[in-house]
């Protein structure tokens, strides 16, 4: 009787068990909803949240509709803060972004979209090119007579003027980066705008090229509801830039809809003023964008291979397996090796405050030595152009930035990696060899040992650092690899003087309106040597007059031969001095694209000529128009 | 009656200083960590600014604003005078959202995972473990090598194989997050069908994990009570072996008990296995975000919920013992 009772007990926990197991294998709500009835409108959702009650597309209530959709990973790692362009602070990537890489633009726009493809300016709030007056100290551009806000006011001049008087009064980091180069920003008429250049003593203009990358890299606000967020806060520069900006008005394709710590939905404003014909002509396809924000990259790819992700900006691992071996409908921009254009430029840079390293035939031995063909292979797994296929410049392989300075006069100069008899015979010469037969090089008596660096996690970073470590080895040299935590690692690469790090990595900056310019400054200008917190290049601390003298001349050249001449020359005196050297190739966004749901994503070759940039940076939004259902 | 008077005056003295010292270490070993969160905020404003002192001048402010450059004793006294009316500061990581705010809206994630698969946890491994040493052969031959082996798994290893098996290979359920990534947070069956759904492989990640060590605990316990020589007095007395059987799992109980209230008391750290790997929201997540970036405030915050929850499951412990354990009545008195 006893073990009767005992067994039904265990049978009523097996079944327990089951029941709880069979809710695990019913079939998703959500599969079952997609397809179903998509016209009924949204009511109420979560209280807490920005729906937007006028949506009139909305599906089931509290889904949004697969087809109406698209979905993105990789920009957004966390809850957002809040929808104020003014603040740097909002945590919003998907749609408050402005760098001179890339601006985000399905929500606040700028006056031109910049197009990395080719280096041009497309007019966006702007109608049509923007001039330069003759001796090139403003800008005058006009507005489009269609561009209104969300709230069906138009967008004048005096907003133009407005949003950059405000952003310079509060300093954000728009504001800070642009002062040095813009003296003002005058409305000359309601529709025109004139940008004035800061002038040198000799009045000319301090820096054209900060000028221009003002145009695609900054809102234009509604004046009016700066002047709001002004009244609410006092106008304390600190409580605007903290200002939720629940109440924002916009002028870009979609608005805010929705956002916890899972999610952030925007949804197309049915009015928006880009559908005239002077603009798109059209709204964009996709109702809704979204992005799930996933823990880490492997949940983003997981849920990219299962078609909840249509735009992934991830490094995914030999990214063609996905096609080729799993076929999934997942693509990229180029069909074959590097699968995308790449703009950046990872960078192994030499501290020249170590003593050791200060000796050039050092830094270009290291540099010789190591397997650039084995870091592109394993790190990028081939997402990166050879440097066969791109020689080593401070241009990334843009053929807009290709285009600014002659390859076939630093040819001599270049070097193919892995040439350890060369690196060798380099070092010999220079005298720096092993006198105590311990297999390490000695220079003035000191052992040639170093440590090289680069943050924890990154993990193509680190197999490239690996790679360095490796050709030290081989040439006499002990590197060592290091990898601090990234909050510990930018701290030291940052500081005024270090004596941490050796060999480290940081990134250069990628396609912009300022390059190949800005790049020749971060990689060496000595101007940031000696300051605290130094975000903005150089870390190595290389000093050289010559170079200096360039970076200035440039900004003010507009001749194509001299300005040739300028890059080459300093493109020449890079690959002499070794400063630092480029380890790869990688895209200013990574884009792939799961083509279950959605289709006509850009690609090369497509006659479009839309950047591959997750379709919400500068021009590569002009992508979210082209979409078509695969259905 | 005394006895318990000094007893529980005791117990709240040591309660309190415990957890002064608790705070204190709270606050300090974060900030004891190298690098300058600060300097992170400030790098994502500022990135792709080429000049330099605005940088530095943006920095001042973030610095200024969360008091990093007073201190540290005086940072410490205002972070602890406003901890007590439940203002944690702002997270330097998702600055400037409050910490309260953050651990608001993701405590409630981990309770509701946690707090029911420890329980039934802990209820299915007791009943197991005790019907192993109660009917012993065949079943117990079974049970104890699985037990063995559920509770030798690591928590991470667990989940990535019910990970791999149920929503990979035989997608049976879903990957990651709450609920299904096409939903936003409403009322309907629909959605709280799909938020069962999520909820199925890290609930029972966490409850075979946690069968298996209790079934373990609760069979050598009950085998060695069952082998008690009050046992065998009672079966020659004749009592009747149902109530014989009561008295032995109610001894054996006790430790389970504390075991459940400990495991109660730590679930916000244990739960950073299950969160991560399924990508479910919760503390767990927020606390591995809050160390990777420096983020002292919510560091601080996260594991001050967990030490008050360990220090109140102890203290109610200590004072239930007092009440129920006649061991520990006993030596109350004698002192």
């Amino acid at each position: 009787m006893k073990k009767m009772r005992m067994l039904k007990v265990v049978t009523a926990l097996v079944l327990v068990f089951t029941l709880v197991l069979a809710g695990c294998s019913s079939k998703d709500s959500t599969d079952t909803t997609t397809d179903t009835d998509t016209t009924q409108t949204d009511t109420t959702i979560d209280d807490d949240t920005d729906m937007d009650e006028d949506a009139d597309e909305g599906g089931v209530e509290g889904t949004l509709p697969r087809d109406k959709t698209l979905y993105f990973a990789g920009l957004q790692w966390g809850a957002i803060n809040g929808w104020n362009p003014l603040s740097d602070d909002m945590n919003n990537a998907l749609l408050i972004t402005q760098t001179a890489a890339g601006t985000r633009v399905p929500m606040f726009e700028t006056l031109y979209m910049f197009n990395f493809l080719d280096g041009s300016m497309q007019p966006f709030l702007a109608d049509g090119d923007f001039e330069w007056n003759a001796d090139r100290t403003s800008v005058t551009v006009k507005l489009k007579d269609a561009a209104k806000w969300s709230d069906g006011t138009p967008i004048t001049a005096e907003d133009v003027v407005y949003t950059f008087d405000t952003i310079v009064k509060i300093g954000n980091g728009q504001g800070n980066s642009l002062k040095p180069y813009i003296e003002s920003v005058e409305a000359q008429d309601e529709k025109t705008v004139v940008i004035n250049a800061k002038l040198t003593d000799d009045g000319i203009a301090e820096n054209t090229l900060m000028v221009e990358q003002y145009l695609s890299t900054t809102y234009v606000l509604q004046k009016a509801w700066i002047e709001t967020v002004e009244e609410r806060t006092g106008g304390d520069p600190v409580a605007m830039k903290q200002d939720p900006g629940e109440d924002v008005v916009y002028s870009g394709a979609y608005g805010p809809y929705f956002a916890n710590d899972q999610r952030v939905v925007v949804v197309r404003n049915e009015d928006y003023w880009g559908q005239d014909e002077s603009m798109w002509g059209s709204l964009p396809q996709p109702t809704y964008l979204a992005h799930t924000i996933y823990v880490d990259n492997a949940a983003g790819e997981v849920a990219f291979k299962a078609g909840e992700v249509d735009v992934c900006q991830q490094f995914i691992p030999n990214i063609q397996d996905l096609w080729l071996k799993d076929n999934l409908p997942i693509s990229t921009y180029l069909e074959e090796e590097p699968y995308g254009i790449t703009g950046q430029l990872p960078t192994a840079w030499y501290n020249l405050d170590v003593p050791a390293l200060q000796n050039v035939a050092v830094r270009k031995a290291i540099a010789l030595a190591v397997d650039y063909d084995a870091i592109i292979s394993n790190a990028m797994t081939n997402q990166s152009p050879t440097f066969d296929a791109v020689p080593r410049s401070v241009m990334n392989p843009t053929e807009a930035e290709q285009s600014m300075y002659r390859q076939e006069d630093v040819a001599d100069l270049q070097w193919a990696g892995n040439d350890i008899d060369g690196a060798n015979a380099l070092l010999d010469e220079a005298g720096i060899i092993d006198t105590d037969g311990d297999g390490i090089r000695e220079l003035d008596g000191e052992k040639l040992s170093f440590n090289a660096t680069c943050p924890n996690g990154w993990t193509d970073w680190m197999a490239a650092i690996e790679m360095v470590a490796a050709a030290g080895e081989k040439i006499g040299i002990e590197i060592t690899s290091e990898f601090p935590e990234w909050s510990v690692y930018q701290t030291v690469v940052t500081a005024a003087s270090q004596d941490q790090y050796d060999i480290f990595m940081m990134w250069t900056d990628g396609s912009a309106p300022t390059q190949p310019w800005a790049r020749v400054r971060q990689l060496m200008s000595s101007e940031y040597n000696g300051i605290e917190g130094n975000w903005s290049g150089n870390w190595g601390h290389y000093a050289n007059d010559r170079i200096d003298e360039i970076i200035q001349a440039i900004p003010k050249e507009t001749d194509m031969n001299t300005l040739q001449d300028l890059y080459t020359e300093a493109v020449e005196i890079y690959l002499t001095e070794v400063p630092s050297f480029t380890l790869m190739y990688r895209p200013n966004n990574f884009h792939a694209v799961n083509e279950s749901v959605w289709t006509s994503y850009p690609e090369d070759g497509d006659g479009k000529n839309i950047p591959p940039n997750v379709m919400v940076d500068g021009y590569s939004i002009a992508g979210l128009y082209e979409l078509s259902l695969v259905q | 009656m005394s006895g318990y008077v000094k007893y529980f005056r005791k117990k709240i003295i040591w309660f309190l200083i415990t957890f002064f010292v608790a705070v204190l270490l709270n606050f300090i070993l974060p900030r004891l960590m190298p690098g300058d969160p600060v300097a992170v905020i400030t790098a994502r404003s500022a990135q792709g600014m080429s000049e330099a002192s605005a940088v530095k001048e943006m920095y001042d402010n973030y610095a200024e604003q969360f008091g990093v450059n007073k201190p540290m004793y005086v940072q410490f006294f205002t972070y602890f005078g406003n901890a007590l009316t439940g203002d944690l500061g702002l997270s330097f990581s998702q600055y400037p959202r409050e910490v309260s705010d953050i651990i608001g809206s993701a405590i409630w994630w981990t309770v509701g995972l946690q707090l029911p698969a420890i329980i039934v946890g802990w209820f299915i491994g007791n009943i197991l473990g005790a019907l192993a040493a109660y009917i012993r052969k065949g079943f117990d031959k079974v049970l104890l090598p699985v037990a063995l082996f559920l509770s030798s798994i690591p928590a991470f290893g667990m989940a990535v194989i019910l990970l791999v098996v149920f929503a990979l290979k035989l997608e049976m359920a879903p990957t990651s997050g709450g609920y299904a990534f096409d939903m936003l947070p409403h009322f309907s069956w629909d959605f709280v069908r799909s938020i069962i759904r999520h909820y199925q492989l890290p609930f029972w990640s966490i409850v075979i994990f946690a069968i298996g060590g209790q079934a373990i605990g609760m069979r050598s316990m009950s085998i060695y009570e069952l082998n008690a020589d009050y046992v065998k007095y009672s079966r020659f007395l004749g009592i009747k072996d149902r109530k014989i059987v009561g008295y032995v799992f109610r001894n054996a109980m006790l430790p389970q008990i504390t075991g459940l209230a400990l495991s109660l008391g730590s679930m916000i750290g244990g739960a950073l296995v299950a969160e991560i790997i399924f990508s479910y929201p919760g503390l767990g997540t927020t606390l591995l975000s809050a160390v990777t970036t420096s983020d002292y405030p919510l560091l601080s915050a996260t594991t001050l919920i967990i030490t008050i929850m360990v220090l109140v499951t102890t203290f109610t412990l200590d004072i239930v013992y007092g009440f129920v354990d006649p061991r520990v009545k006993a030596a109350q008195f004698d002192e």
